[in-house]
Parts: C-alpha cells; structure tokens; sequence
C-alpha cells in the first residue's frame, strides 16, 4: 500500500512535470503527412549578406541570427491558413473591458536549451533592454504607440499583462516579440547597464554560450562563410506535431553565404543548396530548363505572389521655388494624367519578364484580405491623360513637340531615382517614353541612394527635387498602412513635407488612418481600409507602377512544404520545423 | 644606413596623417551616412535615427570625429564597426586570413611562372613559343578575373551535368559538413576549394608581369655590358642569369612594397564571385553601407603596411643593386 501511495505520488510528481500541454502544429501547415516523415539530415540553404552578431538586442539587419534562433517564438504566433493571431507561448489571453490590457497565461515547462524554466521575468527583461534608449535595439520603436509607451507587468511567474496607452489593432504583434533568457542578461544588465548588454554574444562568442528557447542552436559559425544551426532539443518538448513527434524534425541547418546571386543559382542548380527564390526571369528560366532536362531534381513555384513591397512614383508637393511645378503637382488631375501614362504592363513584360503584378494602391497586393476591388485605377490610356492635361490648360505644342500652357510654360519635370536599380532605372525610362508620347517632358537621373533618400525626406516649403521613383517594404497585416506613411506629419509622408494636410483628403486619410489603428475589431478595420483606399484613389498621393512576383523553388529532397494556397511572400514556402528530407 | 632608415621613418609620420585624414574626409564626403538606410524604414521613427546618429558621434563636425578616430588609433584601437557592433579589427582579421589562402599561394605562383615566362619570351623572342605566350598573355590581360570566375564556374556545372563528377566545387571555400572533418581533411577541403580562385587571380596577374618582365630582359640583353660580357667569353647561362637577370629584376624589387599591402586587400571581385568569405566582399558592403570606421581602419592597415613595404622594398634595392647606396 505504501509502495502503491509512494508510486502514485511519484506519478503526480512526474505528471507535474509533463504537464506542459505542448503546442501542436497543425497538419494543414504542410502537405506531409506525420507517418511519411522522417527525422534528421541537414538542410541547406544560402542568403547574400553576412551576419553581424549574435546578440539580440543590437542586430539590425533582416534574416539575422537571434531570428533564426528563436523562429517563431513568442506569446501568439500567426495561423499562415487564417492569418489570425493564435496563442503559443502563451496557454491563453484575456482582453480587459476597457480593451487596453492583455494579459498572457504563460504555457507551463517551457525550458531555455540550458535547461532553466522560461518565465515571466524573461519577457519584462527583454522588453526592458529593448526599450533601454542607450542599447539603442531596432525593436525600440515597436515598443511604443504615437510616442506613448507599452508597458509589462509580471502578475507571477506564468502570468504577464500587457499595458497599452490606446487601443491599438497591432496590440498582438506587441506581443508576439521574442523572449530572451533574463538569467543571462539580466545579472550583465544590472551590472554593467546597456554597456554590458552591447558587449555581449558577439560573433567571436563560443556558441555552446548561446542559450535559445527556440528551434534552433548554433554549431558552429565561420565568418563570411557559413552558420550551422543544430536542433534545440528543448524545444522539442513543447512542439509537437500531430502524432506527437517532437519539433524540428530536421538535426541541422546549414546557411552559407553567397553574395551573389549567380552563384547561389549555380549551387542550387548543382543540387548543393535546397531552397532558392530567384528573382529573375534569366534565373527562373535556368532552374525551369534544369527541371524540364532531368539535370535537377526539383520544384518552382512560379508566379506564387505578388512580392510584399511597392513601387510608386511620387511627386513633390512643396516647391515654393517654382510656383508653376508646385501648382502642377499638387494637382489630382496632373497626377491622375500621369497615372494614366504609366504603362504597368509593359513595365511587368520589359522589367519583369511578364512575371509582375500591378499596382493601384498603397496595400500590396499580396494583402488579398485588405485590397478594395472597388477602387477606380487610373490605367494606362494616354488619350485620357492628353485629355486630362488639356483640361488643366496645356493644349498647345511648342516646337519641340511638347504641351505648353497658355503663358508659354513647357510641361516638364525632372525624375530621379537611386543608380544602380537596373529595374528602377528601367521603368523610368519606359515613363519618359510614354510622357513623351502626350508631350510631356521628363528628364530622367540616376542618382546616388542616400542623396535620393536626403531630398525625398527634406521637410520645408521648398524641397530639392520634382518626381522620384522609389519602394516601401514593411506593411503589415494588421494594419497595412504606414505609420509613419499617412498622417501629415509623417517622416515618410514624402509627398508633402510641409509639416501639415494641404489638402483636405489628406486630413481624412489622416483621421481614418488613427481610427483604424485603435480599432480591434477586423471587419470594421478592414472597412475603414477599404474607405481610405477609395479616398486615396481619389487623391492620388503617389502614382503606384508594378512589382516582381515571389517564385520559391526548392531541391526535392525536401518534404513538408506549405499547401499550395498558403504559398506567398508573406508566408513563405514552408515551416522549416515542419520540413524534412526525403531522401 | 641607420640614419637613412631613422630619416625615413621621420617622413613617414606627416604622409601617415596626410592620408589618413585624405582618407578619412573622402568616405565622409559621400552623401548621407551609415543610418541613411534606415530613414527609408516605415517602421523606425526620426527621434530614434537622431538618437542613434548621436551615438555612433555621426552628428559632430568630421574634424572632431577624425580627431577621436586618431586618438583610438594612436592608442592601437581601429575603432568600432556600426554594422558589426564590435572592434573593426576582429570583424577583420579572419577575413584577411581567408584571403591569404588564395593571395598567398597565387603571389607565389605567380613569381615562380611569370619570371621563367618572361626570360623565356626574352631569350627565344618572335619564336613559336614566344608567340603562343603572348597571344595567351594578351587573353589572360583582356578577360577580366570576375568574369572568368564566371566560366569556370559554368564549365563546373556543365562537366557535374554530363558526368556527374564534382571536379572542383562551384563556389565556397569548404564543403558541407566541414566541421566533422578531421585536420587533413579540412586542409585538403580548403585546398581544393582554393584551385580555381588562384587559378583565376594568378592567370591574369602572370599575364601581365610576364610581359614586363620580358620587356626588361630583352632591354637588358641589348646593353653595352651584356655584349662585354659575351665578348669575354663567359658562359651564355652566366651571361643570362648572373649578368641580365640581375639587372631585369631591380623594378620589381622597387615594387615589393606593394606586395605587403596586397597581402591583405584581397583577392579581389573572384571572391565575390565565388563566395570566398574574403576581405573583398566584406569590404564591398562595408563602403555599400558606410560603415566609416571598417573602411577608414582597412585604409590603414592598407597605409601602414604600404609604408613599411615602400622602406623594405628601397633597402632591398641596395642589396640588388650595388649602385645605390643611401649613405
């Protein structure tokens, strides 16, 4: 009886312990069945930059190291089928009536890869640190609402409440940030301040001293050359898939660097790197042929996804130098005319090789939940755009053949955009073309990037160029619209630097754009994007051209990539916890 | 000859802050700065890019920056690297070491090559072997390496299609899984990887040192004293290489200085090419991103070196050269 009681109370102990209700990754996420799958192997993969550091709170470059380590880590996560916020590191959440706390039940039995529990207090570290100004953490900004900022609390151990100062429609994204172990650099932080924080887990760190508390560990690092990632076993005890197999299935991932892209196609073509998104027809084309001869064992997704970015033109508003340009530009017909002289489709078949989606307004295309097909789109048709201009007073020619006003003035701009985008500088050359079809003259420059970005961000009454060609990347799915975009104060709101709405449509794309920001509900927000396209159309802000699309292609020794439909930009080609290797 | 050196190493002093501040004021003159990236960020906001600026001592006036720049160096500090958040020096070094790996074997190889090349053309000129050197010269001259990086690596692709035989790899510096190999291993990994890279910087190098080496010979073998020699009846073989060789050799001992700082600026844009985790791509973004302190450090290491390798280089020219003397 004794030995029966002592057993059932190891039992309960033991249940104690494994009570972690582990997260169980959805068999919709990938094609592979869990009775197909095998474990081990190593991918491989290549990227074009090198890393910078280990260190999470000062890396600032995209695809970075503590990113790779952590995956998908987090509170919530994203469901790819839905794109709703579900929870992950967190059991469950509960809003406050007001709807400005969140609090996070933690999931019990999380471990860092050294073994200690992931608490509470790893979150209020890490936010600490990377609101710390003197860190200096790219992640600052996100930590605060129109300079306001978001506050955490610990209620105990497994408990963690997330304070807003409004109402905010990104409040789970907030949430979604990476913890990172407080036993590390918590006892350096109170030590050493933001000091010791920068001075660690450089890349001369030994890696066994890099604790993760997501998939992935490092193996080994050589400088410009290539990282290994080994599986965090860790994490495996808390990720699992539907038959219960513990997450990634992979042992390793292999990431060299390859700075340029034709030798990233000749490595995937010899088989040597598993994934690839070429990103040109010339590199499609190749991986095709390789496909179609039987030389290479694989799959390309061509055409999967408009790409998450935009491409506009944009004209400036402040020119109180020129009166004549300034009045020009600030006028919708002159911009409509002009959006009627781009010719999108031939942008996508000259600069894309026919592989490219058009563009009408700031929500990429991609964001197929937030574009209002309602929208008018002022395509190519320069007959309407010669009307349009003649209506704005340029009938006449002078004797070059361009449209001049009653006064004599000459329908001119200058157009730059920054050298060395061969893509760019291509579709600025299509644009003087068609201009100077109808008779507007467009002067095109190549300019150097950082003097293109210093006169697109001047702020005054008068700013130094006419028209640029220029992309945005970054818009969310929550609220695809920039913050620092659309309202009039803006850094970004390139058009019009003044410092203020000069017309009143802005002042509505201002006021809707905070309105859907503190709106929670998504219908409502999706409602009050379609409106601000409507307006936008409308008012014409910037003229958007066209985009490449997003073509992954993978070696077919891999398994468990995304079904079809959630193959995107924004989503990717695969989970790599869920992928495997075949053979 | 000690007051010669000392004399030397006085002037260096003025030419060392000359350049550097040269330097130094050219990479400021570029526009915008290393947060210009991210100005274009929807997500990052002006204060925060301020802030930043401030901290990395962006926004005060470039003499006050070149003045603390200085004074690190002085005390033996390249400075900080923005990208790399650590001292420029270790993001450095294991660059330029991978470098050596090809730059050395090939400034051997190409010393070895192109001086027999060259005596060669001189000895036997307007002969058939002459001729098919030259026309081989002039084509290593006209390709330039990244571009024949470029067929290398087709050529590769083309034999692994047909035959399915890897015989070198296509770009890299060491295989998959190298870090499980045992020492002979990785060396003989390394070494195969090396081929093609020196194959490709060599070429055209011997190309073009071959010519100027045997322009000077045959200059050298059409003096007085060459004729002198030969009417005194000594051997053809000591005539060449005792009497010619000796002569022909003194502009390149002249230019050994540039050998040092070429030790370590690379292999050039092969290494881009063929993703050789060299100085030169790290290099490449580091001007790309205006990583101040990483480009201004790499010039002086460059500068120093340059410098030593100009006095070595004048002192081995008394050696070879018993004309000058510098008493």
């Amino acid at each position: 009886m004794r030995r029966a009681l002592a057993a059932l109370v190891g039992f309960i102990a033991l249940a104690g312990v494994a009570s972690a209700q582990p997260f169980v990754w959805p068999q919709k996420w990938t094609v592979a069945k869990p009775s197909e799958v095998k474990r081990g192997g190593t991918i491989r993969e290549a990227v074009i930059s090198d890393y910078r550091t280990f260190n999470p709170f000062i890396t600032a470059e995209a695809g970075n190291v503590p990113s790779l380590l952590a995956g998908p880590i987090g509170l919530v996560r994203r469901d790819p089928t839905t794109g709703d916020w579900i929870p992950y590191m967190a059991e469950s959440w509960s809003v406050s009536p007001n709807k400005l706390e969140i609090t996070f039940k933690i999931r019990r039995g999380m471990k860092w890869s050294d073994g200690q529990p992931i608490t509470a207090d790893d979150w209020i570290m890490t936010w600490r640190i990377h609101t710390d100004k003197a860190v200096g953490s790219n992640s600052y900004d996100s930590f605060f609402i129109d300079g306001k900022p978001i506050t955490l609390r610990k209620i105990d151990d497994y408990t963690i409440r997330f304070i807003y100062p409004k109402t905010d429609a990104e409040a789970f994204a907030v949430a979604s940030f990476a913890p990172w172990p407080a036993h590390i650099f918590g006892p350096v932080y109170q030590r050493e301040g933001a000091e010791g924080i920068k001075k660690m887990w450089t890349l001369n760190e030994k890696p066994e001293n890099i604790v993760s508390g997501g998939p992935w560990l490092i193996e080994s690092y050589r400088p410009g050359e290539r990282l290994v990632l080994k599986r965090n076993p860790a994490f495996g005890e808390w990720n699992k898939d539907e038959a219960g197999n513990p997450l990634p299935y992979l042992d390793r991932r292999e990431i060299r660097i390859v700075k340029d892209t034709n030798a990233q196609l000749a490595e995937f073509l010899a088989g040597n790197i598993d994934l690839m998104a070429p990103a040109t027809v010339d590199h499609i084309s190749q991986i095709r042929q390789a496909i179609q001869q039987g030389r290479l064992d694989a799959t390309i997704k061509v055409n999967a996804s408009p790409v998450a970015s935009s491409q506009f033109m944009v004209f400036n508003w402040n020119k109180a130098s020129d009166p004549f340009k300034q009045s020009l530009f600030r006028s919708d017909k002159f911009r409509r005319a002009m959006s009627h002289i781009v010719n999108r489709q031939a942008v996508i078949d000259i600069v894309y090789g026919g592989l490219g989606t058009p563009m009408y307004s700031s929500v990429y295309p991609v964001l197929t939940q937030w574009v209002n097909p309602k929208v008018p789109k002022y395509e190519y048709n320069l007959q309407q755009a010669a009307k349009l201009l003649a209506e704005l007073g340029f009938t006449k020619k002078d004797r070059d053949g361009y449209l001049v006003d009653s006064k004599g003035r000459r329908l001119e701009f200058n157009l730059s955009t920054n050298a060395g985008n061969v893509q760019r500088e291509q579709i600025a050359k299509l644009i003087v073309d068609e201009a100077k079809k109808v008779g507007v003259k467009v002067n095109f420059t190549a300019i150097d990037f950082n003097t293109l970005v210093g006169q697109l961000l001047s702020s005054g009454p008068d700013r130094p160029f006419d028209a640029i060609i220029i992309g945005l990347t970054g818009g969310g799915l929550d609220w695809p619209f920039g913050s620092n975009v659309v309202p009039c104060k803006g850094n970004l709101h390139m058009w019009n630097k003044s410092g203020q709405c000069l017309d009143p449509r802005e002042t509505q794309l201002d006021a809707l754009y905070s309105r859907g920001r503190t709106e929670l509900d998504f219908k409502k927000r999706v409602e009050i994007g379609y409106r601000m396209q409507e307006i936008e159309a409308q008012l014409l802000p910037v003229i958007y051209i066209a985009g490449p699309n997003y073509h992954p292609a993978w070696n077919n020794r891999l398994g468990g990539e995304h079904p079809d439909a959630i193959i995107s930009s924004i989503w990717g080609q695969r989970q790599l916890e869920l992928t495997f290797i075949k053979k | 000859m000690t007051a010669y050196i000392l004399r030397r190493i006085l002037y260096l002093i003025p030419t060392f802050f000359g350049a550097t501040f040269l330097a130094f004021l050219i990479i400021q003159l570029a526009p915008g700065d290393y947060l210009t990236q991210l100005e274009l960020d929807p997500k990052v906001t002006p204060e925060t890019i301020a802030r930043l600026r401030s901290q990395f001592g962006l926004d005060r006036p470039i003499h006050e920056q070149y003045l603390l720049w200085m004074h690190n160096l002085l005390h033996l500090n390249l400075g900080y690297s923005f990208a790399y958040q650590a001292p420029v020096l270790d993001v450095i070094w294991p660059r330029v070491v991978n470098s050596m790996v090809i730059v050395v074997p090939s400034t051997l190889l190409l010393f070895l090559v192109a001086i027999p090349v060259g005596v060669y053309g001189a000895l036997r000129q307007y002969s058939v072997g002459d001729r098919v050197i030259s026309f081989l010269a002039y084509i290593g001259l006209a390709i330039p390496n990244f571009f024949l990086a470029l067929i290398f690596m087709y050529l590769i692709l083309q034999v692994y299609f047909r035959t399915g035989v890897m015989v070198f790899p296509v770009s890299g510096m060491t295989s998959s899984g190298f870090e499980q190999f045992d020492s002979w291993k990785k060396i003989l990994d390394i070494a195969w990887h090396a081929v093609i890279p020196i194959i490709v910087v060599t070429t055209s190098d011997i190309a073009g040192f071959s010519r100027v080496m045997r322009g000077q010979m045959l200059e050298v073998l059409s003096q007085d004293y060459i004729r002198t020699a030969r009417a005194k009846g000594l051997a053809e073989r000591v005539v060449v290489y005792k009497h010619a060789l000796r002569n022909a050799v003194i502009p390149f001992v002249a230019n050994i200085g540039g050998i040092l700082p070429g030790l370590i600026s690379g292999a050039g844009l092969v290494e881009v090419v063929m993703a050789w985790p060299g100085i030169t791509p790290l290099l490449l973004d580091s001007l790309q991103q205006q990583d101040l302190y990483m480009v201004a450090g790499f010039l002086t290491i460059g500068l120093v070196l340059l410098m030593v390798g100009n006095l070595l280089s004048d002192l081995l020219l008394t050696w070879v050269d018993p004309r000058i003397r510098y008493e």
